[in-house]
């Protein structure tokens, strides 16, 4: 699999002169990162971390009729140090990588390779094939099929919660602006259970129904539900709730409600350590979003969590400033979580923690720089320690508007390693940094 | 079964012709740009109602809705699951990947940390915060590491 990844990300870079020739539009995304830290563990040991990791992406439009694109995005790492993660000194993965050929007429497109399905209650990575049309009088269909992405090989484990393959599709219709109705479902193939006795592996179906309804200008309604054929329960429902009474204040409101059994039905065998078949979840929040003006926005938010075995309540703000023409952005939030016993971290008595934000960053046509100071205040202390905190500090400078060199600073201490010191050099090269539309 | 031997190649011709009706149709459907026709810039929060104050072709969608205010960022989900089409006309697959992924490498912020201005997941210390957080709201773990990005969950959670 890593000679697989290092050979496709070999290629993808090799491959951006031909392509180049070729093709109207090759864009090349690279981030290569260095990064040095120090790290405590447990038993009194000290690591020092020194990995060494390539992202790279590649796109190539306007190929064949000038319909057809090349899309591929993945990473490789090596350990110049101690090993920063199990007994592996190296690691990679590919992504993404898929052929995509876009019809002229009706958002038309098909595509094949790896790449991930967004599909109304679909969420999920093949390697395989999918397409997708609207078609006349507001309806629209889309199908998909191929073998699951698995992750990794997993330490211990006999499988990474993922099943064989994977088809499934979605019909919806969609009605002026007003209303866009969708029917989905997936269906996988040997997926690892966490119900069925012995582990043993099950094909199952998940179906479902999303909406997006405009009853009136200023309200939209948006969510979705699923259900477990296998289960024979309902999996999820999310729902989300948008009125916006004036054009710069949106007032939203969510719930989300989930069995676990049925939702999490395929999982990997850590599930038997974490997961109560019969436990459900329920979340139910508001958010308010003010833009101030063009250069300033406050948001106030609540969140209520049910659990089996309690609640719990989230609330704070954030405050968002833009400066200069966006050169100069930065941030301010406060959180305060009140979490009882059940949600505490054992053997301790409390969940509750308040947390603090603050950012400011200026971005230059020549450098760039930012610092980034984050707290969490604890209620009552835990391993002994009363906070958890960090500070990142990043100074960098575009050596052309495409390429770029910065480096960060971090400093923090915490409950888990008391003390944490980490550096990171990082060079990137955008090739979309001026593009119409591309990255951002 | 004599009937059913019938009504097969006659459903089968009715959906041919429906298809047929269909494609012949389909000129006339619109659809959405491949790319914004204008680069915007980066780290703005975009407010589509500056310059669109109808719909879009494609989706039908009132632009306004796409606007990426806090609470648009915060559920972003539930626009993607309805149509990405439209977030692929500015935004790359990479900028999805960058915290959705089958393997991620390390923390999104850790990888943007010159960007704190940039919503990404487990800033800060989580190895001590998704004690208290996971059992808050496991279905939202699940999203990412379920079936995906479990390899370091697996290093204690045996």
């Amino acid at each position: 699999m890593k000679k697989t990844c290092c050979t496709l990300l070999c290629a993808a870079s090799l491959a951006a002169t031909p392509l180049g020739v070729l093709a109207a539009d090759v864009t090349v995304d690279s981030s290569t990162l260095f990064s040095y830290g120090k790290r405590d563990v447990s038993g009194g040991s000290r690591q020092t971390l020194a990995p060494a990791t390539q992202f790279l992406g590649l796109t190539a439009d306007k190929l064949a009729d000038g319909n057809l694109s090349l899309h591929l995005y993945g990473w490789g790492r090596a350990d110049l140090a101690d090993n920063s993660f199990n007994n592996n000194s190296s690691d990679g993965s590919l992504t993404y990588g898929y052929l995509q050929y876009r019809f002229n007429q009706a958002g038309a497109s098909i595509r094949a390779g790896r790449h991930f399905i967004h599909e109304g209650i679909v969420n999920d990575q093949i390697d395989g094939v999918s397409v997708r049309t609207d078609l006349p009088m507001g309806f629209g269909l889309s199908a998909f099929g191929g073998a699951t992405v698995h992750t990794t090989d997993l330490s211990g484990q006999n499988n990474d919660g993922k099943g064989d393959f994977l088809y499934g599709g979605r019909i919806n219709y969609r009605y002026k602006g007003l209303l866009d109705i969708g029917f989905s479902a997936v269906s996988e193939g040997s997926a690892p259970t966490s119900t069925v006795a012995n582990r043993t592996n099950v094909d199952y179906t998940r179906i479902g129904g999303d909406i997006w309804i405009t009853p009136f200008a200023t309200v939209d309604i948006i969510g979705q539900s699923s259900y477990n054929t296998e289960t024979s329960k309902m999996a999820n429902h999310s729902y989300l709730i948008n009125y916006k009474p004036i054009q710069k204040l949106v007032l939203t409101g969510e719930y989300n409600h989930y069995s676990d059994s049925s939702y999490r039905f395929p999982w990997a065998s850590t599930s038997t350590a974490l997961l109560n078949p019969n436990d459900k979840s329920s979340t139910a929040g508001l958010i308010t979003s003010y833009e101030i003006s063009k250069n300033l926005e406050a948001s106030l938010d609540y969140k209520h969590y049910t659990r089996e075995f309690g609640s719990a309540d989230r609330f704070g703000g954030d405050l968002r400033i833009k400066y200069k023409d966006n050169s100069i952005r930065g941030g301010f939030g406060y959180h305060y979580l009140d979490a009882g016993q059940g949600f505490a971290i054992t053997p301790y008595t409390s969940g509750s923690y308040q947390e603090l934000r603050c950012y400011v960053m200026q971005d230059t046509k020549s450098y760039f720089g930012a610092v980034d100071v984050l707290g969490q205040f604890f209620k009552d202390d835990i391993y002994n320690e009363s906070s958890a905190w960090e500070a990142i500090a990043s100074l960098g400078y575009h050596i052309t508007p495409a390429l770029a060199l910065s480096g960060d600073i971090s400093y923090g201490r915490n409950p888990q390693f008391t003390e944490e010191v980490k550096g990171l050099l990082r060079l990137t090269y955008n090739m979309t940094y001026n593009g119409t539309g591309g990255k951002k | 079964m004599k009937n059913r031997t019938v009504m097969l190649p006659l459903l089968a011709v009715a959906g041919l012709f429906g298809i047929i009706a269909s494609c012949a149709q389909m000129q006339t459907v619109p659809g959405l740009p491949a790319s914004h026709p204008e680069a915007l810039a980066v780290g703005q929060q975009v407010n589509c109602s500056e310059c669109h104050e109808d719909q879009q072709k494609g989706t039908m969608k009132a632009f306004n809705a796409f606007s990426h205010t806090r609470s648009f960022v915060k559920n972003h989900r539930f626009y993607a699951a309805s149509d990405d089409r439209l977030c692929s006309t500015c935004h790359k697959s990479s900028f999805c990947n960058d915290c959705h992924t089958n393997q991620v490498e390390m923390k999104p912020s850790t990888k943007y940390g010159d960007r704190p201005d940039r919503e990404m997941p487990h800033r800060g210390n989580f190895m001590t915060m998704h004690k208290i957080e996971g059992k808050l709201d496991p279905a939202s773990c699940y999203r990412c590491h379920g079936r995906a990005n479990n390899e370091r969950c697996v290093a204690c959670h045996k």
